[in-house]
């Protein structure tokens, strides 16, 4: 980790996010119309601040930063190339999660200091749906790192340097893939906001900057998380011909893409389902994927 | 880290969680006390990691996060009023909790400062870690592996006991 590791996060996300807002459009079926995105955004920036009055004030205006931190701390522990591995911790895979943790807290914030019925709803829906996602999110990465023997991101990527880890282990990334889909808040597990259904939810009453860095840090999350899912399943950045750096991007737009278009195609799950799913199913399996990543691990990989 | 990095995580993140930590007592909303006490829990972990215990640094901070905003939803569940809407007031018994919490506090400080701690480094081979790790992962491991079961079975009791069917069975 150099002195410039902060700014390049900080760069990785702002341009990642510009870049899954233009996926979103292409998912969606339209043109991709950057300008416009760009013309948008920059009308929002210079909106006044308009802020409405809530009794929890400072727990609501602390929200959306809250999120926008724990989504570029997710994303700074992701390992893009050999030379830019973001903040390589021996302990980044744990690390990982526990930035993502603070989602938790922030939309809670959110709701609740909106103080108004339906975002109180989303925030205690996104409680609800956090008990969903956190257990198979954290045995999958024991899963995963059990073959590298090490909890730092980079081993992950160079012992699958022969056999990426969705190959290895198919049910490990089954099970990853709708948690992290939870973790962004992505249809179709958008309970704690659901447009259609709470009226935008836990994130209801932002107007304005702050709407706009709620909508920026689930953005960053996507990259964030497509990135975690490269490195760990598809062998981060090995690939012949092309560098690192550019196969460690195809292979995050592939996962964001994936994301993006099973959010347009599948409805909205009801937080009772997700979570009976959750515990009865997707748990027990998570268990499984354990016990066949330690079969694997003595077999192949000591 | 760099020495002036860690002083400059060290510093502001324990003077943070000690206001936070008073805070929790000083707010009247079950709500924000419980987001506080994770606020001064999380600033707890970056002292952890300025400290140079990357493991239980980045273990604190993921575990806190989700386990106090479960507790701030219990809370919000069974106290009378949790959004603090009529100034309920955190702290009973003022001053004896006072005297104890004064008590605790120097016996701690003294226990800190006057203790003669070792000042060499311990590698990650050296016996005293391997030791640890044989007497955890051994001996010690039945015990909690017992504390782990009954506490996961006390949870499914207390959840089914509570539970009046959902919309699916």
């Amino acid at each position: 980790m150099s002195d410039l590791t902060p700014l390049a996060v900080l760069a990785v996300a702002l341009g990642g996010a510009a870049a899954v807002a233009v996926l979103e459009q292409l998912v969606a079926g339209a043109r991709p119309a950057p300008i416009a995105l760009a013309r948008s955004a920059a009308w929002t920036l210079r909106q006044p601040l308009s802020r409405p009055a809530v009794r929890d004030s400072w727990l609501f205006h602390l929200a959306p930063g809250l999120l926008l931190v724990a989504a570029v701390g997710a994303l700074a522990f992701v390992p893009w190339a050999p030379g830019f591995r973001g903040i390589d911790l021996s302990t980044g895979a744990i690390a990982f999660p526990a930035a993502l943790a603070y989602v938790t807290p922030a939309i809670f914030m959110a709701g609740w200091g909106a103080g108004r019925p339906l975002a109180v709803v989303g925030a205690f829906r996104w409680l609800a749906l956090m008990l969903a996602y956190a257990m198979p999110l954290a045995m999958v990465i024991t899963a995963v790192a059990a073959p590298a023997g090490s909890l730092r991101p980079a081993d992950i990527v160079e012992v699958q340097h022969a056999v990426p880890m969705a190959l290895a282990q198919p049910l490990a990334l089954a099970l990853w893939l709708p948690a992290v889909a939870a973790v962004c808040f992505l249809p179709p597990f958008d309970l704690p906001q659901a447009g259609s259904e709470l009226g935008g939810g836990a994130f209801g009453e932002y107007r304005g900057l702050d709407a706009a860095l709620v909508a920026l840090a689930q953005k960053v999350l996507v990259v964030a998380v497509s990135g975690m899912t490269a490195t760990l399943f598809l062998s981060g950045w090995h690939g012949p011909l092309l560098p690192p750096a550019l196969w460690m991007a195809l292979k995050t737009i592939a996962v964001a893409a994936l994301l993006l278009s099973a959010g347009r195609r599948l409805p909205r799950l009801e937080i009772d389902r997700v979570l009976s799913l959750a515990w009865k199913v997707a748990n027990p399996l998570a268990i499984l994927a354990i016990v066949w990543a330690g079969l694997l691990t003595l077999v192949f990989y000591v | 880290m760099s020495d002036l990095g860690s002083a400059l995580v060290f510093w502001p993140a324990a003077a943070l969680m000690l206001v936070t930590g008073l805070y929790v007592f000083i707010t009247s909303s079950m709500a924000r006390a419980g987001l506080l006490l994770l606020a001064a829990l999380g600033f707890e972990g970056l002292v952890f990691l300025a400290l140079a215990s990357e493991f239980l640094g980045v273990l604190q901070l993921l575990m806190m996060s989700g386990e106090m905003v479960i507790m701030v939803f219990f809370m919000v569940m069974f106290m009378p009023d949790p959004g603090g809407l009529m100034g309920m007031d955190m702290v009973h018994q003022k001053r004896r909790s006072a005297a104890v919490a004064a008590g605790a506090g120097v016996a701690l400080a003294l226990v800190a400062v006057l203790t003669d701690w070792p000042a060499r480094v311990v590698g990650t081979d050296a016996p005293d870690v391997r030791a640890i790790g044989f007497e955890v992962m051994g001996r010690s491991m039945l015990t909690f592996l017992f504390a782990a079961m009954t506490i996961l079975f006390a949870m499914v009791g207390g959840v089914l006991l509570a539970k009046r069917g959902g919309r699916y069975g």
